[in-house]
């Protein structure tokens, strides 16, 4: 009897495992997800209490001058260069905002804690950041704010408490369901797709993964998810993956989906050399000006993003409505010059609007 | 003494016992290829399709040509932190070129050029300046970083002219990057075995004080041969730029030590005075080979991570081990 048992046992776990293997998405974190509906009805925003942190004893800075450095996750890269480039445009419009972007030389967390509290030292009024880890950068940011300075975080979160507010450039279900839906749109609702990531720990990707993985299972149940690779934020290596990926499934392979500026035209670029354009699409974020060649060549039909520039914008904005005291806990929009007004999600997040899919008709509009 | 007493630091066996002590190493990773590719071929024997077998080989040939260089400056007691910085400033030099409208020829050999000038630099900084050459690289490094992030404002490179990607291009149905990396690593190979430059490394790196009094002209040497290095991380660099049709400005997070952890692994001594570039390649080999077989197999890529990092600990040991085991016979 304990025999029967014991391998009734090890039956079940081995068969539960196996069922955990096949549904479970490599790359994707373990939060709870949000799934759009499936024909793109507005969710109503759940109210939620505002849950960033308050700087100590601010000094009166409404309709100051104000200093503000902008410390990305790193810089030299176009999608940074395009969020400072923003955030320059908002500061020369408002004509009292001394803007300059600072960051690492390469995504590292301990440079970017290091240059935040030189910058904390030597004295700045604002602190604009993209994290490099939500939980190691919290410390520093609530230095910052202890010290008095206005922070808002954009593009990738710290944990909330550790900052005023975040610009979200989009919501990740908002992200998700656009992929999703190019992927469905270009290669039919029952086809075979693979992912390109950077790590299956870095945040914003894991979240979006996540998501795809909800929106699909409810709005396409018949697409197949085959597996998911980690590149780095390596182009050789991306083309190598991407490349693996094709020799790997032959024919069973429809669709390719870059999660970084990186993966996506290195993709597009081994399904390029491959000769498989027009049988294998490549759908991704990235910036235009990356996959301009591709979607020229028509190998590349839809690029997923928003538009960093008003990321940037929109970060300047609300770092001067919070420096002003105009945004405050508890208020449900805010005022960002020519993007109008924008809405107060999560608590303490800024949403900007839905994404961007760019196309071989809107590419060209478009240089960052 | 001569200067080809240096690499017979080993006592003096016969015949296959000799090739094996001399090349122990590259047997190691020779075998190691060849098991991954018979087991994982027979999980999924697509793994040897004729697709498959060029990304492999090809997929790290940038890194394989780089870690030529990297394994002569090893071998000569040195290190060079800075070479995955220095690819990143040749491929935007390199880019900026073919964009611009200059012949390919022209941009194919500038990054060569810049390569050796930059790197003789450091030579001279190491050799006459007496300062460690990892002090040198290291600051290099955050010199060659932050100028290309200043300079180029960020933005990549496209609209590359078709005949520029040499990477792209094919002989013999062999990817062009194969024959670079087969070409290179086989010349330096031979040149540093048999040549007086090619062995006065060695003599160099594995007891200097007795390579100056062979005659070697030391200084000069090390100048000379981090020239080389730059030239041929020119090379890894056209490779590397070639590939895709734009060009980033930055370059692989870590590329300089995947690339010293290439020479390591394929035999080069962290303390200088043993090792070959054959090594050197099969490693580079091996690690897009692990790295793809994780694919195959459907196993996490993080554990690409920690196979690497134990073949280096392991690489290490033996190494040491093996330093000892001499020491302790030349002292009998």
């Amino acid at each position: 009897m304990l025999k029967k048992t014991l391998v009734a046992l090890s039956v079940l776990s081995l068969s539960t495992g196996m069922v955990q293997a096949q549904g479970t998405w490599t790359g994707g974190d373990d939060l709870p997800t949000t799934p759009l509906a499936c024909d793109g009805t507005a969710a109503t925003p759940a109210a939620k209490e505002y849950d960033g942190g308050v700087p100590t004893n601010p000094p009166d800075r409404a309709g100051q001058e104000i200093t503000v450095v902008d410390v990305p996750k790193l810089i030299g890269i176009g999608y940074f260069d395009a969020t400072s480039k923003g955030i320059a445009e908002a500061a020369a419009e408002m004509g009292n905002m001394n803007a300059t972007t600072d960051g690492p030389t390469e995504a590292n967390i301990d440079d970017q804690i290091t240059l935040i509290d030189n910058y904390i030292t030597s004295g700045v009024d604002g602190i604009l950041f993209a994290a490099n880890d939500p939980v190691a950068i919290a410390p520093v940011l609530k230095k910052a704010l202890e010290a008095g300075i206005n922070v808002v975080g954009y593009d990738a979160n710290s944990e909330p408490d550790a900052r005023q507010w975040f610009v979200n450039q989009a919501e990740f279900n908002g992200i998700a369901k656009a992929m999703i839906d190019s992927l469905a749109a270009e290669v039919g609702e029952d086809a075979s797709f693979a992912i390109v990531t950077s790590t299956f720990t870095t945040p914003n990707q894991a979240r979006w993964i996540a998501e795809m993985e909800a929106y699909a299972t409810e709005c396409y149940p018949n697409l197949q998810w085959l597996e998911t690779v980690e590149a780095q934020e390596d182009n050789i290596l991306s083309f190598n993956q991407a490349n693996t990926l094709i020799n790997k499934y032959g024919d069973d392979l429809k669709g390719i989906l870059g999660m970084t500026s990186v993966a996506t035209p290195a993709a597009a670029d081994a399904v390029t050399q491959a000769g498989q354009c027009g049988n294998i699409a490549v759908i991704g974020l990235a910036t235009p000006n990356a996959m301009k060649p591709y979607v020229d060549a028509d190998c590349v039909k839809s690029v997923v993003l928003w538009n960093p520039v008003d990321l940037g914008y929109a970060a300047a904005y609300v770092m001067r409505a919070t420096a002003d005291g105009e945004l405050q806990p508890g208020d449900t929009e805010v005022e960002a010059g020519k993007l109008g007004t924008l809405s107060v999600i999560n608590g303490s997040e800024i949403l900007l609007g839905a994404p961007f899919i760019f196309t071989k008709e809107n590419i060209n509009d478009f240089d960052f | 003494m001569s200067v080809e007493a240096a690499p017979a630091f080993r006592p003096r066996r016969s015949g296959l016992t000799r090739f094996v002590s001399a090349y122990g190493q590259e047997i190691v990773i020779a075998c190691a290829i060849l098991i991954l590719f018979a087991v994982v071929s027979l999980i999924n024997p697509r793994f040897l399709g004729a697709n498959n077998l060029n990304t492999i080989i090809s997929g790290n040939a940038y890194i394989a040509v780089a870690a030529i260089g990297m394994s002569m400056i090893i071998i000569t007691g040195n290190i060079d932190v800075s070479v995955g910085a220095l690819i990143g400033v040749l491929a935007t030099i390199s880019g900026t070129l073919a964009v611009a409208g200059y012949p390919v020829w022209v941009a194919w050999g500038a990054p060569i050029l810049a390569g050796a000038a930059i790197n003789a630099v450091v030579g001279a900084l190491v050799a006459y300046g007496k300062i460690p050459s990892i002090v040198v690289t290291l600051g290099m490094l955050s010199i060659l970083r932050g100028g290309l992030v200043s300079i180029t404002g960020g933005a990549w490179i496209s609209n590359l002219p078709p005949d520029f990607l040499l990477a792209q291009q094919r002989l013999l149905g062999v990817p062009a990057p194969v024959w670079f990396m087969v070409i290179c690593t086989v010349i330096a190979f031979l040149w540093m075995r048999y040549s007086a430059f090619g062995r006065s490394l060695y003599a160099i790196g594995g007891n200097s004080e007795a390579a100056r009094a062979a005659g070697i002209p030391i200084e000069r040497r090390i100048v000379e041969v981090f020239a080389i290095h730059g030239a041929i991380a020119g090379v890894a660099t056209i490779l590397f730029a070639t590939q895709l049709q734009i060009i980033q400005s930055t370059v692989p997070p870590n590329l300089e030590l995947t690339i010293i952890t290439a020479s390591v692994i394929g035999g080069v001594s962290i303390l200088g005075g043993t090792g070959t570039v054959i090594g050197s390649t099969l490693a580079a080999i091996l690690f897009s080979a692990i790295g793809a077989g994780l694919i195959f197999v459907n196993v996490s890529a993080y554990w690409l991570r920690a196979v690497i990092g134990l073949l280096i600990l392991i690489t290490v040991l033996i190494d040491m081990l093996r330093r000892n085991r001499e020491t302790r016979q030349a002292s009998r």
